[in-house]
This record gives structure tokens, C-alpha cells and sequence, in this order.
């Protein structure tokens, strides 16, 4: 395959996995918000470790749903 | 084929599944809105007066805080020439609804589930809102909520209502 020949396959490569990028917009995470979305099999618990997390760092935030997933501030 | 051949053709396949920067109007969009009960509201029937548009859903946290608060600022600076439009953009009416019957509220609130006003406005974070002047124009962004924002958003509602407009009377002056 010359160089050229290869250079366009790439190229339509890269733009073809390009086409599945999309931004979710903060008010369209409602979704993602949802507490089964946590990267955890117990919501509640990552809940409750998260709030002592946040009070022992006095520090908020970054832990997953909220200010994660939902584009909360 | 040289490395910055490889280089460039990478950072433009990454760059081009981010989004541009939305738009941030100067002026309040045209946009008709419906309420809970069915009515049509439109932005530009607020001209003349000081309105403040908040855009909230059922699942964000800090609107928990954000919309008693602000719906507390409501009644109070009502009289004054403040209105309020409380924009939900769930996409279900149902769980609207259920926050709503675990808050109370006077403020009026219209349905966006298709989320058109904080695209027109150009919202950045959930909550957002936008304080719009008695000429119709965005003059200051909230992105975000914390108590510590009620007393800001104090001192620029006081600041809108007491410039001239269609229906200002004077000097508000609006306590802590």
C-alpha cells in the first residue's frame, strides 16, 4: 500500500471515530446524575463515604454524581 | 512521513469532538416559554421590568438550596419591580413535579425540557441564572449557587431596579 493510499485510510479513520465525540451539555445531565451511575455497586454507601470524605477534607466535590457527572458547581 | 504530520492529524481528530463556545447573548433571547398550568410567557413581556431567569432540575444538587432561596428573594422584591422565572429543563414533567411537591414556592415556574434557555443564554453550569435590566439586556451570570451568592445577587437586583426604566420609582433599597 503506498504512503499516500495509507495516509487516506488514517485520515478516514480518525474521521469516522471523530463522528462519535459529543459534548453533553450541563442541563442534559440529568441522566448521568442518577445515583446508579456512580462507578459503584452501592449508591448509598459511596453517598455516605463521600459526605464523611467531604467533612473530614473540609473539601466538596469531585466524588461522582454531583460535581461529576451533572455539571453542578 | 514526519512526527508533527502524526502530531497535528491527532490534535485535530481531538479537537474536533469538543464543542465551540457557546454563544453568551448581551440581550435576553426571544423565547416563549409555558408554565405549570399551561400559559404562555414570553421573555419580552418582562420589558420595563427587572427579571431574574433561573435554570434549575430536579437532579441538581445545589438547586435544592438555590430555588427556595431565590424563591424567598422573589417574594420579597416582588413589590419592588423584580420578577422571577424559575426555567426547569428536566426531561421528564413527573420529576418536576416531585421536587416541586417537596418545595413550595410562589415564584412562577415555566417547562423547558428541551432545554432551549439555557442554550439561548449560553449556560455554563447547572444551576445558572441571568439578571436581565428593564431595557431587556443580560447584565450579570450566575453560574452555579452557594448561600454566599444571595447577598451578590442583593446588590445587583437592587443596582437594576434603581436604574431608570419604564417603571422605576426611585431608590430601592434592599436589606442583607
Amino acid at each position: 500500500m503506498s504512503l499516500l493510499c495509507r495516509t487516506v485510510v488514517l485520515a478516514g479513520v480518525m474521521g469516522l471515530s471523530a463522528q462519535g465525540c459529543a459534548t453533553v451539555q450541563p442541563w442534559q445531565r440529568g441522566r448521568l446524575a442518577d445515583p446508579c451511575m456512580t462507578f459503584d455497586s452501592d449508591a448509598g454507601r459511596v453517598a455516605y463515604q463521600t459526605h464523611w470524605q467531604e467533612a473530614r477534607e473540609g473539601a466538596a466535590g469531585g466524588f461522582g454524581v454531583q460535581s461529576g457527572g451533572c455539571g453542578c458547581k | 512521513m514526519r512526527p508533527s504530520f502524526w502530531v497535528a492529524a491527532l490534535v485535530t481528530v481531538l479537537l474536533s469532538g469538543t464543542a465551540g463556545a457557546r454563544p453568551t447573548p448581551t440581550t435576553a433571547p426571544t423565547l416563549e416559554l409555558t408554565t405549570l398550568e399551561g400559559k404562555t410567557v414570553r421573555l419580552a413581556d418582562f420589558k420595563g421590568r427587572v427579571l431574574l431567569v433561573d435554570i434549575w432540575a430536579s437532579w441538581c444538587g445545589p438547586c435544592k438550596s438555590s430555588f427556595p432561596s431565590l424563591d424567598a428573594l422573589y417574594l420579597e422584591l416582588h413589590p419592588l419591580g423584580l420578577d422571577l422565572l424559575a426555567v426547569n429543563v428536566d426531561e421528564r414533567r413527573r420529576d418536576a413535579d416531585e421536587f416541586l411537591s417537596h418545595h413550595p414556592h410562589q415564584m412562577p415556574v415555566v417547562l423547558d425540557p428541551q432545554g432551549r434557555v439555557p442554550e439561548a443564554f449560553g449556560a455554563e453550569a447547572m444551576p445558572s441564572s441571568f439578571l436581565i435590566d428593564r431595557s431587556g439586556n443580560i447584565r450579570f451570570r450566575h453560574a452555579g449557587y452557594s448561600p454566599a451568592s444571595l447577598p451578590v445577587y442583593r446588590q445587583e437586583i437592587a443596582r437594576l431596579l434603581e436604574e431608570a426604566g419604564a417603571e422605576s420609582d426611585g431608590v430601592v433599597v434592599i436589606g442583607p
